[in-house]
């Protein structure tokens, strides 16, 4: 399949770089078309060699590939319009998403929808810092995208719409369940509600997206916590 | 393995350099065993020791033969400045390169979550008990300018500004006898926004 995309440039970005034998990268690629998968990049570090700074994840890119192997060589790559700098905070972010793509994402699966997502999340990033209720939209579209969404106006034990007023809990491969208000992960309706239609606002609906949607993607990852994590807790704590 | 002919097994271990295929391997075992054989016992003896006795710095993680290394042990250098650097080799360029004679602190890598590096696994717990003894003023990032460096240098410099250190950064851009139009994209903008007085 890939080989009739020789020679045709697709918009792509680096999910993750890391050396390979002596001058050359071994780079995951994330694409609008083909979804996420390995390539070569041959000859492109050491002496005098600067091209590479291209070659680095939240930098968009036009790129060809070649190869009918599960490791693909990237033949041709280049700038997408301006190169973009995270920063900081930011930049967790970035690794942050990056490594949720790397862990969900099947490789070879076209998600367009999410590339183009992830594109505006890292132009977001870029301008205007991390805005948390958009991390939590990308994290809703990723989980729809890989067919993992959930209803979040249905309340799945008692198959009623969700109430403003109640509090709810998620039950693994069912949805939304009520629980105690006291429960640690206990979102409150008014708030599923919002996140339904994208209009978090308060600190507090924000804190109880977040510990949702952390147990919800914490049980598709499985036992292995997410690294990317670790960056933040030192702002958390300190 | 054992069985198999000592030239073998001399040119598969050659390989494990940087730079050494099967063809450069085939050549350097037949020079040492028919041009220089003196020159491999000093080779195969030196090697031998050095991995035996070179380890970690165990306040700066450099290379060192001695627990303490010599920038660490001397007195002569600067307590107040410490200069954080990814890689051994790094601390050797800049002491080749500059006037620097402060103090360094070797992470051995750089923060790097997808491939499972965080912050213990860099020292960086070593490098908290580093800033609390005090008396740094200032601390100077010359981390790599890849995106992993970046984070990098924000972690650690978050860790020195919470004990108000006074936090710089080696500055990146254009490479000195470069032309501009030559520079790529990414650079060229770095060094734009980090213009400074003349």
């Amino acid at each position: 399949m890939s080989h009739s995309n020789a020679n045709l440039f697709s918009p792509a970005f680096l999910l993750h770089s890391r050396n390979y034998s002596n001058s050359s990268l071994l780079v995951e690629c994330f694409t609008e078309n083909q979804g996420r998968f390995p390539a070569i990049v041959k000859g492109v570090k050491g002496r005098g060699k600067s091209q590479s700074s291209l070659l680095q994840p939240f930098v968009p890119l036009q790129i060809c590939w070649s190869g009918k192997g599960e490791v693909k060589t990237l033949t041709q790559y280049e700038a997408d319009g301006k190169m973009r700098h995270l920063e900081g905070k930011s930049l967790y972010c970035g690794f942050y998403m990056n490594e949720l793509l790397m862990r969900l994402l099947q490789r070879n699966d076209p998600h367009e929808q999410l590339f183009h997502t992830y594109t505006e999340q890292i132009r977001q990033l870029t301008e205007n810092g991390i805005d948390e209720a958009k991390l939590r939209y990308f994290e809703l579209d990723l989980l729809d995208e890989l067919g993992y969404g959930i209803a979040l106006d249905q309340d799945m034990d008692n198959q009623t719409p969700v109430d403003p007023q109640g509090y709810y809990h998620f039950i693994p491969e069912r949805g939304l369940g009520a629980c105690a208000a006291k429960n640690e992960n206990a979102i409150c309706g008014q708030t599923l509600l919002l996140l339904q239609s994208r209009n978090l606002l308060l600190p507090e609906q924000l804190r109880e997206a977040r510990n949702l949607l952390r147990a919800i993607l914490g049980f598709y990852l499985g036992d292995k916590p997410l690294k990317s994590r670790e960056l933040f807790r030192y702002f958390y704590n300190g | 393995m054992s069985d198999r002919p000592l030239l073998e097994q001399l040119m598969d271990a050659l390989r494990c350099l940087p730079g050494v295929g099967a063809k450069s391997a085939q050549r350097m075992a037949f020079y040492l065993l028919e041009r220089d054989r003196e020159g491999g016992r000093v080779l195969s003896h030196v090697l031998d020791e050095a991995m035996e006795r070179i380890g970690h710095c165990s306040r700066c993680r450099t290379l060192s033969e001695a627990d303490i290394c010599n920038y660490c042990a001397s007195s002569k250098r600067d307590d107040s400045q410490l200069c954080v650097v990814e890689t051994p080799a790094e601390v050797v360029a800049i002491e080749q390169a500059t006037d620097y004679r402060g103090r360094y602190f070797v992470l051995g890598g750089h923060l790097s979550p997808l491939d499972g590096i965080g912050p213990r696994e860099i020292g960086l717990d070593l490098f908290d008990q580093r800033l609390r003894e005090g008396n740094i003023s200032e601390l100077i990032l010359a981390t790599n300018p890849t995106v992993e460096g970046e984070a990098t240098a924000h972690y650690i410099g978050e860790m020195a500004r919470a004990r108000a250190i006074r936090v710089t950064r080696i500055a990146h851009g254009v490479p000195l006898g470069g032309e501009l139009e030559y520079v790529d994209g990414g650079t060229l903008s770095h060094a734009f926004t980090g213009r400074r007085d003349f």
